[in-house]
């Protein structure tokens, strides 16, 4: 991005913010986290739970206060602001997970929005009485961050760190097809469709072959390779890394020029759009981890995770806000790292995880705090599945959860069916979190683990009442209970 | 963390067990739902003592809104600096008209004057951020305890710890919590064992700071001639001593930050005297009145004593960066026995020694 660009973006959101300030108090949450973290899950019940405050006779977040004190007067979803984005389909996903054939929704495939409108009444002070804010969730993909930090590289960078992480022990069987591939490929030969598209399609299937289930992997930029959406098959997505040298530019009809021309499509139509229009505009936001399948997998995975959670959230613009740069540059004040599906364990460990998941994101976290960022790290789960028991057996008792697991989902010698309901005793993390980050294992059997986190079918919720949830409402209090007070 | 995990074996392996399966010795019994006793906590700190404090502090280290008063004072305040850089600058002028060598001396102690005044201006503010600061932490520390909140309290504490990390006689202390870190304990457990490893040198400091700034007062009163002495001299040792437990508890009070930190320690006796009235109230009249009997002089003597420990102990309550949780918050009669016949500080095994007796 050349100056005069940044200059002119900045000018625009500037402007944006400006109608925003005089139009009304906004506040733009961002929601990420890398695939399959539970996003979808994460907004539509966050959005239910909202939209039915002081409906209800009983508060179901406690801990959110302005709830709490019964200051809400309604909450209710509002239409589309931005024409051009996607509205988050929440009717979709929430008649999913409370429909009769209760499912998880479809997964986040491309940035969406939604806006909420509560209705509230001020506390005290000389502006008290009723007062209402916008909240407008904006949910995109966690790989879509990775990408930012290639609008600094150069597409030899960029090749040389792809193969050099390709090669790590984790990867090289995942990549042999494609880096034997490639290593057959001239960059100085002459462009040829056909080859750029065998290539990106290896590419491709070595960045999926990470994310797979029991490997559980994180991805490696560019993050819109595994979810094109309508960009799929478009030269912008059709180019693969090429063994080539720093400073490497291809004469021109080469391979190699034809590959840089279209990695630059790439960050010029894609990457930089989603920058600017709206990633530099978020006030708060929340990243969710699902740090449990990585515990699952191995040490090898959760390191992948850490590795992969500190690159997003090496992408925020964090810093204090004052009124100054709440115009002119909108920060990003406060970041809550939330490891989902916190009821797939038991209550006591969940102070385990949390540091498991602190230590996951502690440079990151040091990072922000330094600029003057707030950040928490709670363990939480959206929607509830699971409710606790103990399992006394002979003279044991074990601290277990009770749900229905998926279908397919097998433990100790079950294999379940999705209709059953079953006590589950995970295992426990380790007391020590920098334990869960040693050893070499990756898609470890079940007989070796320590710890097995099955995953469980929404639950029956009652139709009018939000689901269950699990410190979802200290997650409201955090990200913007301070606006409301 | 759980009591039950301690008969267990360290590492129990997964397990699952289908609830249409179970074997007849196996139970399963549900649990109450934790997240709801864990959300209805209340994040504010209702007792009573407590709140008067935080009162105080807001009253004394956060003055809100703008008054005119304040606009006075602020225009007053623009008016002198004007006023006197314009002599300033004329009489360095004067002193170049007179000669350059003059001048040239004038000028550098004209910028000596400006730096001094940048740094003492600048030392306020930081007094001022650092007394903000430590209310903050209190507060903070207070809410960490009732909601046993583990995050909150971890990052408190290691703001408290750092507070003390220069004073050399807290070494010790401040070294072991920070061994603690990185340890689970939950958020009420942690505040408390940091109160029991840094507070009580500090306390009993305050303590003594008291006993002496109280038995000063009521005998210099009780020997005063003139009711004019006692009164220069009562208010110069309440803010002596004010300012000395600033000091003890970490605060380092300018001249601004005197002032507030006095507002403060005024707001907290006016919050507090209604709650004093049955803890000492009775005492001090019971007091004032056998010793008044003996002399009016020494009757008051007593009574500012009195008062002097009242103004000390408020003191300690707002400076203090934690409240009082596993320490008992001390009283009038365990600061100044001596007042109220003397015989108490041995029976308590308090430091202070009553040596001299009024």
């Amino acid at each position: 991005m050349t100056i005069l660009d940044t200059l002119f973006a900045e000018a625009r959101n500037g402007a944006a913010n400006l109608t925003e300030l005089i139009r009304g108090r906004g506040l733009r949450l961002g929601v990420t986290g890398l695939s399959r973290s539970g996003k979808t899950v994460f907004i539509t019940a966050l959005t239910r739970q909202l939209a039915l405050l002081g409906k209800t006779g009983k508060n179901a977040l406690p801990a959110f206060r302005v709830a709490e004190e019964g200051r809400v007067l309604s909450g209710r979803l509002e239409p589309q602001p931005d024409d051009n984005v996607p509205r988050f389909a929440y009717e979709d996903h929430l008649a999913a997970l409370t429909g009769p054939d209760r499912h998880w929704p479809e997964s986040t495939r491309q940035i969406s929005q939604l806006r909420l409108r509560l209705d509230f009444q001020r506390r005290e002070g000389f502006l008290g009485g009723g007062a209402s804010m916008t909240i407008d969730i904006i949910d995109y993909p966690g790989e879509w961050l990775l990408d930012l930090p290639l609008l600094q590289k150069t597409y030899a960078e960029w090749s040389r760190e792809t193969f050099d992480a390709s090669a790590g022990a984790a990867r090289a069987s995942l990549a042999s097809d494609w880096r034997g591939f490639s290593a057959t490929l001239n960059p100085d030969g002459p462009e040829n469709e056909q080859i750029a598209r065998r290539a990106a399609e290896k590419f491709t299937a070595y960045l999926r072959a990470s994310r797979a289930d029991s490997y559980a992997l994180s991805t490696l930029p560019p993050g819109r390779f595994l979810m094109p959406g309508d960009l799929e098959g478009s030269p912008a997505l059709t180019f693969a890394p090429l063994p080539v040298a720093e400073g490497y530019v291809g004469p021109p009809g080469s391979l190699g020029a034809m590959m840089e021309r279209r990695y630059e499509a790439y960050k010029t139509f894609v990457v930089k759009p989603f920058f600017e229009n709206h990633f530099a505009r978020l006030d708060r936001q929340i990243v969710l981890v699902d740090a449990l399948a990585a515990l699952n997998s191995g040490a090898e995975a959760v390191r992948d995770l850490q590795r992969g959670l500190n690159d997003v959230l090496a992408a925020f613009r964090i810093g204090n806000n004052s009124w100054f740069n709440t115009l002119f540059r909108p920060r990003i004040d406060k970041i809550l790292i939330a490891a989902t599906k916190a009821d797939h364990l038991h209550h006591l460990s969940h102070d385990r995880l949390e540091l498991i998941l602190r230590q996951l994101a502690a440079r990151s976290i040091a990072r922000a705090e330094d600029y003057g960022a707030q950040v928490d790290v709670i363990a939480l789960a959206a929607v509830r599945a699971t409710r606790e028991a103990a399992i006394k057996y002979g003279r044991d008792t074990l601290d277990a959860i009770v749900g229905t697991p998926l279908a397919g989902e097998s433990l100790d010698g079950h294999r379940f069916d999705g209709t059953t309901e079953a006590a589950v005793f995970p295992g426990q993390l380790p007391a020590d979190p920098r334990l869960a980050f040693r050893g070499e294992t990756l898609a470890m059997p079940e007989h070796m683990a320590d710890v097995r986190f099955l995953r469980f079918r929404p639950p029956q919720t009652p139709p009018g009442a939000p689901p269950g949830q699990i410190r979802l409402d200290r997650a409201c209090q955090f990200l913007f209970g301070d606006w409301m007070s | 963390m759980s009591d039950a995990g301690n008969h267990r074996p360290e590492r129990q392996r997964p397990r699952a067990f289908r609830l249409d399966q179970l074997d007849e010795n196996m139970v399963v019994a549900p649990q109450a739902d934790y997240y709801q006793t864990e959300a209805v906590k209340t994040p504010v700190v209702e007792e009573p003592a407590e709140r008067a404090t935080e009162e105080a502090q807001r009253k004394g280290f956060f003055p809100g809104g703008w008054s005119w008063g304040g606009v006075l004072l602020s225009a007053l305040g623009a008016l002198a600096s004007i006023a006197f850089g314009l002599w300033l600058d004329s009489l360095v002028e004067t002193l170049f008209a007179k000669s350059k060598a003059l001048g040239l001396l004038g000028l550098g102690l004209a910028g000596l004057v400006l730096v001094a005044i940048a740094v003492l201006i600048g030392r306020e503010i930081s007094v001022l951020f650092r007394q903000q600061a430590i209310a903050r932490l209190h507060r903070a520390l207070a809410l960490a305890h009732e909601t046993d909140d583990g995050a909150l309290a971890r990052q408190r504490v290691s703001e408290l710890v750092s507070l003390y990390a220069d004073k050399p006689e807290m070494d010790a202390a401040v070294r072991r919590l920070r061994e603690l870190k990185g340890e689970i304990i939950d958020g009420a457990a942690r505040v408390e064992i940091a109160e029991k490893a840094l507070m009580p040198g500090l306390d009993s400091a305050a303590r003594r700071e008291i006993a002496r700034a109280s038995r000063a007062v009521s005998m210099v009163t009780a020997i005063a001639p003139r009711a004019i002495i006692d009164v220069i001299f009562v208010a110069a040792q309440a803010l002596r001593l004010i300012r000395k437990i600033s000091e003890i508890y970490g605060g380092r009070p300018g001249m601004l930050g005197a002032f507030r930190l006095a507002r403060a320690v005024a707001a907290h006796l006016t919050l507090t005297s209604a709650m004093a009235i049955g803890d000492s109230l009775l005492q001090q009249i019971v007091g004032h009145g056998v010793a008044s009997r003996i002399s009016s002089k020494l009757g008051e003597g007593v009574l500012n004593g009195l008062l002097t420990a009242r103004i000390g102990l408020s003191a300690m309550a707002v400076c203090r960066p934690m409240p009082f949780i596993a320490q008992k918050p001390p009283g009038v009669s365990d600061v100044a026995p001596f007042l109220f016949g003397g015989d108490k500080s041995e029976k308590n095994g308090q430091p202070e020694k009553p040596a001299s007796r009024t």
